[in-house]
């Protein structure tokens, strides 16, 4: 490969993964969103709480004499583990459904505020990490061009997320009702579906993609205290830009946050984080369902 | 330390019991009650493992003065509050003052703060000793001879030794540098430090990418892959918190850091985080004024050390000595200044007065106060190494360098950028 | 409750503050100073939300905003009078609020909400990479100014701030209060309203429903900008956490705690949290939590805050010695 392409290249696919992640934890952002209408602050903590949780499950794993290569299922295991916390704070959420949206989003910075001090007080002040584990897979390299296969793996892992959400929404009875009652809710309850359980179902699916993302990102990166605070912003961003509740939408939104992250890097680093936040506001002016949502009311 | 009412509450029973038995015990009871310090560091957010790190100096610092009396007979009594944004400090730093009546206030890691409290600090006329967080980008118009105030060593201090130790063994060796720096004060000026001092010594370098994460971004692979892009022979950084381990995880992973040269005077301050898997020997590594494994470290750092592992199965950064610095000058200079005035304790003028020139020996060896109230300090840098005991990289024993701050920090009255220009630097 | 005395309360209120100077250990009039700043921010904040229905996520732009300006007007033209750096950030604040209103205001809810976040956090990004302008993250300074024309000198800044300034900051609240009470009584308070409760009939019935909100957006820039100015002038610096999205939600929080349904609720709101979060923070290291936790206790259990439960307690008592009409103070 010549240099400039595999420069090119390896641009490419950190934006790629950046967007992968961004993209587990937006749809279930989104998930939430498109369903119960509430706009969840909190979700940046759940992918903190993945990602705490991911290095304590890793060490302890691989401590207690498990193989390298069971990494990655270590983390899904991690992802899937920390949801038991979706159900209770749906549960919470469930006393201000019928209030004004406004409850419903101060309710989650309230989440935000003391998962904050909940995270200091589990894993202490000092930022966790893990050791170079996630190049037990190995590298893919092409010339100039390198990237660890973990990376690819998680790329790999939003994508099949992408499509399984997109059949499940879309084939099964579950997803039917889920659409039906994001669409109409009280249509829905009308017709026999039980709003409540498919709330509590859907607030859960969206916490797990959350920790998921967290748990995914932690080997390549480091669990502290300010990533919640940090993280929620970009994800706001990727959903706005998509399409408030779509799913192709957060796919979309993710990718151009990404590209759009690592081309202003290489182009004109200054603008990084302007980029992101000009372009959530052209698109809210221009198009302010995003490029995949529905036309606001 | 952990404040605590009910210390609080038995110190003010002291108190009481002073007023309700006058008479013969009457100086002794006064000289019973304990000084207190207030502390302002850092508990959540990103410098929250700074602000660990120098509380528990501080504690350790004053559970060992107490054992020897205190400070000039009154034992000591820690007042906590937390650093947050420079309002609400202020906020806390007044209640310390005002309501808490502490003797003395020690603390604060960010620059932001720092800038905004030094004025409130003098207004209230309440000695307050930085431990970190002193910028010298213009800093003489900002706080200009502070009368309460005692700050630390400049912030520019580590880039200036990094940047020295690049000149003196990679002459030569480099011509393309590229920079990644947190878009902040503190990450704008080193990386201006270090290209300024470049040119001081007349060396042939071309900036081939300039790079400003925002502090606490945690995906950093695209920021990697441009750098990478730029070919650079040499890379500064002074990347801190948990985003340098992330770069330099994500850097190796793109072999970015295989054969290019690493300037990064910040590492030490989250120095147990660049483990070796990831972090590549031979780059030019600053511990600032504390390194835990220091081959020369005094029996004082090795007793702290020490303490400091069995304790929290960790080991200390900087922070840690600039907190004990902070609080080992004060009890040096109030004991010294009560020793002069006869054994009572002493007016606050006369401590500032003591602590002025004076000179103690902290846990990285030795600092002093300067008249103008900066701290000089003993500063190590060296070269990364992996033959060590530890999962993360320590300095070659071979290659550590020690600098005092005098040859690092511009004097009193001038302008840092002109005297990068016109100092004396020892190569 | 009625019209009178309500009118009472607040006087004894506003005549309990007055004292706090001269009776509580000055640590308080201090620590009440950045009250007055936030109050008259949210007195502002609560037309745009409480009024009208507008939850805007990204307020804190416009209180970064007044102590920016005071810091340009102080520090960097040197003109040292606290009413010009007043004057000078109500301007700011009217002219921001004109072209980002104009854009906002054809949403609501989340919509509203998520744009004024990314105001809120396109100011956060310009303050951090104009540095050789804003400072960076260091911020500007904000230096000590006159106040109606008087030095001060013999005051240190301290002494200032929990005196001559403590009841400039009372007056200027006593006045922003004044003046927002007859906007909410006017007939643009009353349109307001019905657009809130119904955009589609209002428009029928003629309200020209952008240019109302424009207004109600303009109206609270000017006073986010005017409170700004008071914490500025406090802190003195003007920093970038002042619009970073987690102090939007501050407002926001002390906006619910007191009471967006009622006029005085975001003042009440306002001083409640300062002081509850002064207490807390003494009290443990772990105050976030319990921070949230009481937020989340509010937003479930009251929530029309402790105005709406004041009102209530007071119907109640009220009830037991003479039937009485509703409050005057609602805004509903």
């Amino acid at each position: 490969m010549p240099a400039a392409i595999s420069a090119i290249a390896n641009v490419l696919i950190g934006g790629i993964f950046h967007a992968a992640v961004l993209f587990l934890v937006a749809a279930g952002l989104q998930l939430v969103f498109g369903v119960q209408k509430i706009v969840n602050l909190a979700c940046g903590s759940f992918y903190a709480l993945g990602a705490y949780f991911g290095i304590t499950l890793v060490n302890f794993g691989l401590g207690a004499g498990l193989p390298d290569w069971t990494l990655l299922p270590l983390l899904v295991l991690a992802g899937l583990l920390m949801v038991v916390i979706g159900p209770p704070i749906e549960r919470l959420l469930r006393a201000v459904y019928d209030r004004d949206e406004s409850f419903q989003l101060l309710l989650t910075f309230a989440l935000v505020l003391m998962f904050q001090d909940i995270f200091r007080l589990v894993w202490g002040a000092n930022p966790r990490s893990l050791n170079n584990v996630h190049l037990v897979y190995g590298k893919w390299t092409v010339g100039d061009f390198s990237v660890p296969v973990y990376n690819l793996l998680v790329i790999g892992a939003a994508l099949l997320t992408a499509f399984l959400i997109g059949l499940f929404l879309k084939h099964t009875t579950f997803g039917r009702l889920l659409r039906a009652t994001a669409e109409n809710r009280a249509m829905a309850e009308a017709l026999g579906v039980n709003v409540r359980a498919v709330y509590a179902a859907v607030f859960t699916l969206g916490t797990l993609l959350g920790t998921l993302g967290g748990a995914l990102v932690v080997p390549t990166a480091a669990a502290s205290l300010d990533m919640a605070v940090e993280f929620v912003i970009e994800a706001f961003a990727v959903v706005v830009i998509g399409g408030l509740g779509s799913m192709p939408g957060a796919l979309a939104g993710a990718g151009l946050v990404g590209l759009i992250r690592a081309g202003a890097l290489v182009l004109y680093p200054e603008f990084e984080i302007l980029a992101i936040y000009l372009i959530v506001i052209g698109v809210l002016l221009l198009k302010p369902s995003g490029l995949f949502g529905k036309p606001a009311a | 330390m952990k404040l605590s009412r009910r210390a609080l509450l038995t110190s003010l029973a002291a108190a009481g019991a002073g007023v309700t038995a006058p008479g013969v015990f009457a100086p002794a009871v006064a000289q019973a009650k304990p000084c207190r310090i207030g502390i302002l560091a850092p508990r959540s957010g990103i410098a929250a493992s700074a602000g660990e790190s120098g509380l528990r100096a501080t504690q350790w610092a004053v559970e060992k003065f107490n054992v020897g009396g205190g400070i000039a007979g009154r034992k000591i009594e820690l007042v906590i509050e937390e650093e947050t944004n420079p309002k609400d400090t202020i906020e806390r730093f007044q209640k310390l003052v005002q309501q808490e009546k502490v003797d003395c206030v020690q603390g604060i890691v960010s620059t932001g703060v720092g800038l905004a409290l030094g004025p409130v600090a003098e207004e209230a006329r309440a000695l307050t000793i930085y431990w970190d967080g002193t910028t010298q980008d213009g800093v003489d118009e900002k706080l200009p001879n502070p009368k309460y105030l005692f700050r630390s060593t400049d912030n520019e201090c580590e880039a200036v030794m990094s940047s020295l130790l690049a000149i003196k063994h990679w002459k030569g060796q480099f011509k393309t540098i590229a920079g990644i720096n947190p878009d902040y004060s503190y990450g704008r000026n080193n990386m201006a430090a270090f290209v300024a001092l470049l040119k001081r010594f007349s060396i042939e370098h071309e900036v081939v990418t300039e790079q400003w994460p925002k502090v606490g971004t945690m995906e950093l692979t695209s920021h990697v892959a441009a750098l990478k892009a730029a070919k650079p022979d040499l890379i500064f950084s002074s990347l801190l918190f948990a985003d340098l381990p992330v770069f330099m995880k994500q850097a190796h992973a793109a072999e970015l850091t295989k054969g290019t040269k690493l300037v990064f005077p910040a590492a030490g301050w989250q120095h147990t985080l660049m483990k070796k898997d990831f972090t590549p020997e031979g780059m030019i590594f600053g511990h600032n004024t504390l390194y835990f494994d220091n081959p020369k470290a005094t029996a004082l750092q090795r007793e702290f050390v020490a303490w400091y592992a069995d304790k929290f199965k960790d080991y200390p950064n900087w922070e840690a000595d600039r907190a004990y610095f902070a609080i080992a000058s004060y009890k040096d200079a109030v004991e010294n200044a009560a020793k002069a005035k006869g054994a009572s304790w002493p007016a606050i003028d006369d401590v500032i007065g003591a602590l002025e020139g004076s000179s103690v020996e902290s846990l990285g060896g030795k600092g002093s106060w300067r008249k103008d109230h900066i701290a000089d300090q003993t500063f190590v840098q060296g070269f990364s190494t992996h033959a060590n005991k530890y999962d993360f990289v320590t300095l070659d024993p071979a290659r550590i360098e020690t600098m005092y701050s005098t040859e690092l920090q511009k004097p009193a009255g001038t302008n840092f950028w002109d005297w990068l220009k016109m100092a004396k630097f020892q190569i | 409750m009625k019209h009178g005395s309500a009118l009472l309360l607040v006087a004894i209120a506003a005549g309990a503050l007055a004292l706090v100077p001269l009776l509580a250990p000055p640590f308080y009039a201090n620590l009440l100073v950045p009250f007055y700043g936030y109050a008259i921010a949210l007195l502002g904040f609560n037309l745009l939300f409480g009024y009208s229905g507008l939850l805007s996520f990204g307020h804190a732009l416009f209180l970064g905003l007044g102590a920016y300006t005071a810091a340009v007007v102080a520090g960097v033209w040197g003109i040292k009078e606290f009413e010009v750096a007043l004057l000078a950030a109500a301007l700011a604040g009217l002219i921001v609020a004109l072209p980002l209103g104009w854009l906002a205001v054809r949403y609501r809810g989340i919509f509203f909400g998520m744009l004024t976040l990314a105001y809120g956090m396109l100011a956060h990004a310009v303050l951090f990479k104009f540095y050789h302008l804003t400072g960076g993250d260091s911020g500007m300074r904000v230096p000590r100014m006159h106040l109606l024309g008087l030095e001060f000198a013999a005051y240190n800044k301290i002494e200032l701030l929990a005196g001559p300034f403590y009841y400039y900051c009372l007056t200027l609240c006593a006045l922003a209060a004044f003046l927002m009470w007859r906007i909410v009584r006017s007939p643009f308070g009353l349109h307001l309203r019905s657009l809130r409760d119904n955009a589609q009939k209002a428009e029928y019935l003629g309200v020209r429903v952008h240019q109302f909100r424009l207004a109600a957006f303009a109206i609270s820039g000017i006073y986010g900008a005017v409170g700004g100015t008071i914490l500025g002038f406090r802190t003195g610096l003007a920093d970038p956490e002042l619009v970073y999205w987690t102090h939007s939600g501050h407002l926001v929080f002390m906006t619910v705690l007191g009471g967006f349904s009622s006029f005085l609720g975001p003042v009440i709101g306002a001083l409640a949290l300062t002081l509850l979060q002064d207490q807390l923070q003494s009290l443990t290291q772990y105050w976030r939590l319990v921070l949230g936790a009481i937020l989340a206790l509010v937003v479930i259990f009251l929530p029309r805050g402790l105005a709406g439960l004041a009102i209530d307690v007071s119907l109640l008592l009220g009830r037991r010695s003479a039937p009485s009409t509703a409050s005057t103070t609602e805004t509903a």
